[in-house]
């Protein structure tokens, strides 16, 4: 008898000690970014309100814990990289509109007005695009690629994400066929990824992982993760194509359901303000090395700001999403 | 077969009057089985259940509007897929493979350390341990840096080009499962041996049978519940993966269920219907095996642990022992010191592209990863509390649910047995959505005060549905070998069911609830996709912390911080370990006294 009351006492005792109350929290932040942590920690020194970071893992990960809440989100704010999903969660009534004056408080340069989404289903932070990612050690000065099209020389050592674990593969992928022709684009990519243990990548690290181990020569990579990897002293250089880059924005999003839409708004506009922009550069990650749309606010030095940007046709990109994943899929994932 | 098992239940009809008293009957033999089930179904069953549903009820959870229509859409749609079908097949392929192989080295392990008498025994028994701390996530990015094209071993000019070609297919798949589970194949077939005594080998030895034959004739069948429950565990294993899935088998396009079952519920909006109908097949692959076992094996399994049994003596190997000492050391070599060694390296550099030239060696990882009140270190805390708790719950939840189970109806076994056994099968990350879709979604529950969805309590809850089909199959089959005259005896002699327990069943297994917790606890610190999807929101646990820095792209601090995990954890259960050791089977320490081992004081 003696035995059960010690039992039953221990795991009442730890059954209170887990049994706190689950946020107490001002804000609820859902995001895949490096700097999200960073931001929320100096907002908090800032106002005194206190944010809950949760960081389930990569992008797609974080999605799926999102799309299991399905209508009963516990997130107040969620920041991710990709503009696409953020509409889809828009139309889903996962999200709510931003307040047109948040938009209006923020003095955008024109990348970031150009990146302001129609719904109003996410107010963008940063961006970044996709590059060519080159190992120097295994690819000579005079041999470097400078366009997709040149990929083809290095048939069967390019590394790829698979648009189908990735937004901005994705984005890539309607990319490319936008400026090279659909059929064009598919006949380039037919002739160039002819290894399928390199194009069908989960992420972003498998593709740096790929050109620094030296499996693959050359990779197709977002180029902050790129300038990460230069930064920490990697043999890799960031190469634009000619034929223009798509732009990748930053999105941040404000649930539907949200009882702290006060607290979202001053976390928004600490975001933006000179203040928040630097916190977004504190640290040595991918992530920090993105794109600034904000007037004023400059990039971490050796990041690339000269960029040539061709502009996604959003509508084709969607209507074909399904079909040109799929096709990607069977002819370089599996 | 009438008497009660449910403590609950016992103390609830302690103080009562006569009117209970007569629903007594009644309450012991229905309340036991109730129990039973609603532990499954709430822990695994119900949230499992969401998730499969949706293979045939693909708008159960549509976020505009949920319907339960019926549709074999999804069904069809997976399995006219021709990359399904490769995937289904490759699947198993590999899992019976790697299944038999994985049986195979963990058995003659189990036999290495419990039975010969090898130099280093102490030493080389702790090493499943060691390779079981190890998750595999990290052993999967060991191996993909020492055997790429451009990796460590190729650096070092000790990788001949056809042997890293190779590597990256079904070979080296199975090579690398194989080392990375034969701790499970040591734990469950050792634990059977421990119990098995030498009274019967003695018997047949004086009989006149030579080693092989008692082997052969006597202890294999003796074993073969255990040896079977080790494929049928590991196959399941196999089948979950993910760590592999993600690394050397996608660099090797070979296609497997969980790779399809992650790709379809990693993005805005999941598809459920695919990853349920995809988590379908592999449920019923391994229920097909169980079922298969069952068929083949009719007979009962056999009752062993008498509490009289005499230590087993070890065998002398003579000259052959630095042979078999020369197996245990290569094995160590392959199955520990490479795979940590890779991951030591990788935390002790700069860059991956300068890999082991003599300037990109630094310590800065390491000092990030131990300097104290980081977000890595407060993680670590968390996880080991977590696991601690976790570890207790499940341990003492699958002794209880094996005590009942034990008298139950064979159907029934096999039903928890079988479930149990295709919840390993599932990855993670499927029972963590079934944990959302109930706990967030599901009215009634989702308002439930505790557990809630985004506390502590939910992620344990989590930890331990995961982890109770292995303590259950460590324990249930420790209990299985139980003579019942044991415990007859003591009820006959008026003992209640938890004294029963308590007092009798549990010091005759305590090996193998010990084996569970600590099973339990090392493999809740580095539980991965519960910790993913059931994070709370009050602070991540260590494994999200871990995985955030490898998506970042940040493996060598990744790594660094991973080495230190391993060594609390492992610290930590050393400490459960040793002073436990004193009460555990001490005949197996001293092997030629004549101590007994197991005697019921």
């Amino acid at each position: 008898m003696k035995l059960r009351t010690t039992f039953g006492l221990a795991f009442g005792l730890t059954a209170l000690s887990i049994a706190a109350p689950a946020s107490a929290a001002d804000l609820v932040l859902y995001d895949a970014l490096d700097f999200a942590g960073p931001v929320a920690k100096a907002f908090q020194a800032k106002t005194g309100l206190t944010v809950d970071v949760v960081e389930p893992g990569s992008t797609g990960e974080t999605l799926g814990k999102i799309a299991a809440e399905g209508s009963n989100p516990q997130f107040d704010i969620v920041w991710l990289d990709g503009s696409a999903v953020m509409e889809r969660m828009a139309a889903d009534h996962v999200l709510q509109p931003i307040p047109a004056e948040a938009y209006d408080k923020v003095s955008f340069t024109d990348l970031g007005k150009s990146l302001i989404p129609q719904s109003h289903s996410f107010l963008p932070t940063g961006t970044s695009t996709t590059a060519i990612e080159v190992n120097t050690k295994k690819v000579k000065a005079d041999k470097m690629p400078k366009s997709w099209a040149d990929l083809e020389a290095f048939a069967g050592s390019v590394a790829a994400k698979d648009p189908n674990l990735s937004g901005p593969a994705y984005q890539w992928l309607a990319g490319l066929f936008q400026t090279n022709g659909v059929d064009g684009g598919k006949a380039l990519l037919a002739k160039t990824l002819t290894n399928k243990s390199l194009s069908g990548l989960s992420s972003g690290g498998k593709v740096n992982k790929a050109v620094l181990t030296g499996d693959a020569s050359v990779g197709i990579n977002q180029d902050s993760a790129i300038f990460s990897k230069i930064a920490a002293g990697e043999p890799v250089i960031a190469i634009y194509p000619k034929e223009g880059s798509v732009s990748l924005p930053q999105g941040l999003g404000i649930s539907a359901k949200t009882q702290h839409m006060d607290a979202a708004k001053q976390f928004i506009d600490f975001v933006t303000s000179a203040e928040g922009q630097a916190a977004m550069q504190n640290g040595d990650d991918t992530d920090f090395f993105y794109i600034p749309i904000v007037k004023g606010v400059n990039a971490k030095p050796g990041r690339e700001t000269n960029i040539a940007y061709t502009h996604l046709d959003d509508q084709v990109a969607s209507k074909h999403e399904t079909e040109w994943k799929k096709w990607y899929k069977d002819n370089f994932v599996q | 077969m009438t008497m009660v098992q449910n403590p609950d239940a016992a103390a609830l009809a302690g103080g009562v009057g006569s009117a209970l008293n007569r629903a007594w009957p009644a309450l012991a033999r229905y309340g036991g089985p109730a129990v039973v089930y609603f532990v499954f179904t709430l822990l695994i069953g119900l949230p499992l259940a969401l998730v499969l549903l949706q293979a045939v009820m693909p708008g159960l959870f549509a976020v505009d509007g949920a319907t339960g229509l019926l549709s074999v859409e999804p069904l069809v749609s997976i399995f006219s897929s021709p990359s399904t079908a490769v995937s289904i097949l490759h699947s198993l392929e590999l899992g019976l493979l790697a299944a038999f192989t994985t049986t195979l080295l963990g058995g003659a392990f189990a036999v290495l350390v419990q039975r010969c008498d090898i130099p280093l025994r102490g030493a080389i028994s702790a090493v499943p341990w060691l390779v079981f701390l190890t998750p595999s996530y990290l052993k999967a990015l060991a191996w993909v840096l020492l055997m790429s094209s451009g990796g460590y071993l190729a650096q070092l000019g000790l990788l001949p080009p056809a042997l890293g070609a190779g590597f990256f297919g079904l070979a080296g798949l199975v090579f690398v499962h194989t080392l990375s589970l034969f701790p499970l194949a040591t734990f469950i077939i050792g634990s059977a041996l421990a119990g098995l005594g030498s009274e019967l080998e003695d018997a047949a030895r004086l009989s006149g049978a030579g080693a092989l034959r008692i082997w052969l004739r006597v202890n294999g069948p003796l074993l073969a519940p255990a040896i079977v429950l080790s494929f049928i565990a590991t196959f399941a294993e196999v089948l979950s993966d993910f760590g592999l899935a993600s690394t050397i088998a996608r660099m090797s396009s070979f296609g497997v269920l969980t790779y399809g079952i992650y790709a379809a519920a990693s993005d805005y909006p999941v598809d459920f219907p695919a990853a349920g109908a995809q988590a379908l097949v592999l449920l019923a692959l391994v229920l097909l095996v169980v079922v298969a076992d069952r068929l083949l094996r009719r007979h009962a399994d056999p009752h062993l642990i008498s509490g009289r049994a005499k230590p087993a003596r070890l065998y002398n190997l003579g000259a052959w022992r630095w042979l078999v000492l020369a197996a245990a050391l290569t094995i160590t070599f392959l199955a520990l010191i490479m795979p940590l060694g890779a991951i030591a390296v990788r935390a002790l550099t700069s860059t991956l592209g300068h890999g082991l030239e003599p300037g990109n060696f630094t310590l800065a990882n390491v000092t990030a990863a131990l300097s104290p009140y980081t977000a890595a270190n407060e993680g670590l805390v968390r996880s080991l509390f977590y696991a601690g708790l976790t570890a207790i719950i499940a341990s003492t939840l699958a002794l209880l649910l094996s005590a009942q189970l034990d008298r139950s109806s064979p159907v029934m076994r096999t039903a928890v047995l079988g479930l149990s056994l295709g919840a390993v099968a599932i990855p993670g990350i499927v029972l963590g959505f079934g944990y959302i879709l109930v706990w967030n979604r599901l009215p009634g529950f989702r308002d439930w005060p505790f557990p809630h969805y985004g506390d502590g309590s939910l992620l344990v809850m989590g930890y331990v549905a995961a982890a109770l089909p292995y303590c259950l199959v460590v324990i249930l089959s420790a209990i299985g070998q139980l003579a019942p005259s044991l415990t007859d005896a003591a009820r006959l002699n008026g003992v209640g069911a938890v004294r029963r327990l308590l007092s009798v069943t549990l010091p005759l297994i305590l090996l193998s609830v010990v084996t569970a917790f600590l099973l339990t606890f090392i493999r809740t610190v580095f539980e991965l996709p519960m910790s993913q999807m059931l994070i709370p929101q009050s602070g991540p646990p260590a494994p999200t912390l871990i995985l955030k820095l490898f998506s970042h792209d940040r493996d060598g601090l990744a790594c660094a911080i991973a080495l230190a995990a391993m060594a609390a954890a492992g610290g930590a259960a050393a400490l459960v370990w040793y002073p436990l050791k004193r009460f555990v089977a001490p005949g197996l320490r001293r092997p030629r006294s004549n101590i007994a081992s197991g005697e019921p004081s």
